[in-house]
């Protein structure tokens, strides 16, 4: 198995990124492809005391497309890019997996025009895993697509469903659509055109549907996969992570308020430090892109050494899991014939 | 050899998924194969590929509205 990073991509690169890659080498026993500034890559592989490593690749690439650039036009005009370098080697099968933490849409962008979308698929889907306590949920789509049709959301309910059952382990994903009731008559005139698209596959047997749900279970448990378009989820996404953020850190205030209540938190300190590690994205991986022909994993822009291992360990699944061909196997399913919406 | 028409058709039925027949040269991306400008770019770069020919400029990907166009397009690069 052979993981190409982007090492000059993200907040914290390309430090975190290199160490990050030789951690997941040493640790998981994959071959780690660095992709950029040779000579910057080579100094930080000699201060880790890796740069004798046969299973540490170097490849050159001596541009960076950073948060400034257009990502619909990046990857086309800054070719010599970490970015666009790591994910023409995934294209041309020099490795299994890229993972980048840089610009999203230049990658979501790069992903689809340099290794392509899975054929009949008609958009790839950003879908991460958030905490419910249990397994995850899988919310599928949170950003790549503003502007959706009935179509792409049946084609995220399957390659939810998919990813779910695979990577997440649940054998029958509960795939719900994201809408504001749970009622079938509730929704846009989207919601409701995909409501039944997917009612459809799941009456074929070929995915369980349980119609719709709403923002409170993002958390619950009761869908496996949220199904929604990236406006809606993108927003869902943020709201998420922000209330997120706010109760960590009144919940950490609380808990050293005073001396009764530090006395409190001792007593509880294992369970709130499952809790802490529960919320880090240092321990979840990075967002997935569904719908592309080969594994492309977006890690998080300030990820560390350890996040950027933990995306070694999904993309590393991810290969392993089948996801790709399961979906290719399913393509007829998925596709509406005719153009209709 | 096929015509670059028979080439060009071909790629983009690859990439929207169509029949043969229902592609000419007066199909319109935008509002007959439902393409976006992602849609577009995707198939400029499969056509230089397949082609061999150097880049197709953004002002250029713009100016390609119909199978026509592009064909044209392709002719021109060819010399």
């Amino acid at each position: 198995m052979r993981i190409i990073i982007d090492a000059m991509s993200g907040d914290n690169a390309p430090g975190e990124l290199v160490r990050g890659g030789v951690l997941a080498q040493r640790e998981q026993n994959v071959d780690v492809v660095l992709v950029g500034r040779t000579a910057e890559i080579q100094k930080l592989l000699l201060d880790c005391g890796a740069a004798e490593n046969p299973h540490i690749i170097l490849e050159d690439a001596p541009d960076i497309i950073d948060m400034h650039d257009d990502p619909s036009t990046a990857v086309r005009r800054k070719p010599g890019s970490s970015m666009a370098v790591a994910l023409n080697l995934l294209k041309n099968g020099a490795g299994d997996a890229v993972i980048s933490a840089g610009n999203t849409g230049a990658l979501l962008t790069g992903a689809t025009l340099l290794v392509r979308r899975i054929r009949g698929i008609r958009r790839a889907a950003m879908a991460p895993v958030l905490p419910n306590g249990g397994r995850g949920t899988l919310l599928i789509d949170c950003g790549a697509n503003v502007e959706c049709t009935p179509e792409y959301l049946l084609q995220f309910g399957y390659m939810g469903s998919f990813y779910a059952k695979s990577m997440l382990g649940i054998p029958q994903p509960k795939v719900g659509l994201l809408s504001n009731g749970t009622e079938d008559t509730k929704g846009t005139e989207l919601v409701k055109a995909a409501h039944a698209l997917l009612q459809d596959a799941a009456a074929a047997g070929r995915i369980t549907f349980i119609g719709n749900v709403e923002g409170t279970d993002m958390f619950s448990g009761r869908a496996d996969v949220i199904v929604t378009d990236g406006y809606s989820g993108n927003i869902m996404l943020k709201t998420a992570e922000g209330t997120i953020k706010f109760l960590m850190k009144n919940l950490k205030s609380a808990l050293t308020a005073s001396t009764r209540a530090k006395l409190g938190a001792l007593l509880v300190k294992n369970d709130l430090n499952a809790l802490k590690k529960m919320m880090d994205v240092r321990e979840v991986g990075g967002t997935p892109f569904l719908g592309i022909k080969a594994p492309v994993i977006k890690a998080h822009g300030n990820s560390d050494a350890r996040a950027v291992s933990s995306a070694v360990r999904q993309a590393v699944s991810f290969v392993n899991a089948g996801v790709i061909a399961e979906i290719e196997s399913h393509i007829e399913f998925m596709k509406i014939r005719g153009g209709e919406d | 050899m096929n015509s670059i028409f028979e080439r060009v058709r071909d790629i983009v039925c690859e990439q929207f998924d169509v029949d043969a027949e229902s592609i000419t040269e007066e199909t319109d991306f935008l509002s007959e194969l439902d393409a976006d400008s992602l849609d577009v770019v995707e198939l400029a770069m499969s056509i230089e590929e397949s082609f061999g020919i150097p880049q197709i400029g953004e002002d250029e990907i713009r100016g390609i509205q119909t199978v026509g166009d592009l064909v044209a397009y392709v002719e021109r690069a060819l010399g």
